[in-house]
């Protein structure tokens, strides 16, 4: 975990941090790379009618089928590109997707002293880093299943 | 018997046999209805089925006893979203039973029946925690796509608050006997 002390810095350690960076409506925003299961391009997602926030389809990849969760209305951003591509996220609940910007992800490695704490509200961080004048936000993808309730 | 699919035989239009994830049984086999509303399909337990009537059929049809459950049309549009399903000579209707409810549901397209193994209905994601729980019995791999499994009692209680239970005898034995009638080149 954080430290989430005044000086927003994390205790140093010598293995770097390995992410996922990609983008919702231009939006960056980083997952680690252990949590992410796959990218392929986006399919239509089949809506199923649900009153769960945020999960309201699923799309089927093969013979699995994963909720989507709409991390763009989540955001309150729109996905951008006629190409957008599929976020395949492992969860403590099981895989889900999340439907992200046709830019392509990168990956990106971090020294642990980098990462500070996330200082918005919007969405649950295990952190962030500086890029630029950019705070980049790496997703707590299991606490985003506890703000779904 | 009007069958789309089974497990133990090749066909061509159903990826749902590219599973093979379970050893078939007899015993432990399901079929479902699979009809599409909004675009989307759905699977009813032909257990629940009653029969598939179009609405010419049903207006003609002087039985009192259907026309009790045409009053209890069902409509899952606020439910399931998209838009409603238009009502035209040959819409096709849908009867479902469940215990000594009774009701239908109009349905934009009846693709047939599908028989699967009990192993092969997927179990709605656990991620999903809202009332859909109550909606859906689980999913099944339908040709490209998916199917929703339908709880036939919560598609009847929502007019159970309003209707009188009503016992009558069925309008058709089962849906095989309906089954017999449809044909749009996907019989195998």
């Amino acid at each position: 975990m954080l430290r989430t002390g005044e000086t927003g810095k994390r205790e140093a350690t010598h293995s770097p941090w390995n992410f996922v960076v990609f983008s919702i409506g231009g939006r960056r925003l980083a997952v680690k790379t252990l949590e992410v299961a796959g990218i392929s391009p986006w399919k239509p997602s089949i809506p199923v009618g649900s009153r769960t926030p945020f999960i309201t389809s699923v799309v089927r990849q093969d013979q699995a089928i994963l909720p989507v969760f709409d991390l763009a209305s989540f955001l309150r951003l729109h996905v951008q590109g006629n190409h957008p591509l599929c976020l395949r996220i492992k969860h403590p609940l099981g895989d889900m997707v999340m439907c992200i910007d046709e830019e392509m992800p990168v990956l990106h490695t971090l020294d642990p002293a980098a990462i500070q704490a996330y200082r918005g509200k919007d969405i649950s961080a295990e952190g962030s880093y500086a890029n630029g004048l950019d705070e980049i936000p790496i997703l707590a993808l299991s606490q985003l299943g506890s703000c779904m309730k | 018997m009007w069958v789309v699919a089974e497990n133990d035989h090749e066909s061509a239009d159903m990826s749902i046999q590219e599973q093979g994830i379970s050893v078939p049984s007899a015993s432990s086999s399901a079929r479902f209805l699979i009809v599409t509303i909004s675009g989307r399909y759905l699977a009813l337990d032909t257990g629940s089925v009653e029969g598939v009537l179009t609405i010419t059929e049903l207006e003609s049809d002087e039985d009192p006893a259907i026309q009790g459950v045409i009053d209890r049309t069902v409509s899952l549009v606020m439910q399931l979203g998209g838009s409603d399903v238009s009502t035209h000579p040959t819409t096709r209707v849908v009867m479902l039973a469940d215990r000594e409810m009774r009701g239908s549901i109009r349905v934009n397209e009846v693709h047939g029946i599908l028989e699967i193994q009990q192993s092969q209905i997927l179990p709605l994601p656990p991620q999903f925690s809202g009332v859909e729980r109550d909606w859906y019995r689980g999913m099944i791999l339908f040709e490209k796509s998916i199917a929703m499994i339908l709880n036939p009692t919560w598609v009847l209680q929502m007019h159970a608050g309003s209707d009188a239970v009503q016992e009558r005898e069925t309008p058709r034995s089962s849906v095989d006997t309906w089954a017999i009638g449809v044909s749009n080149g996907r019989t195998c």
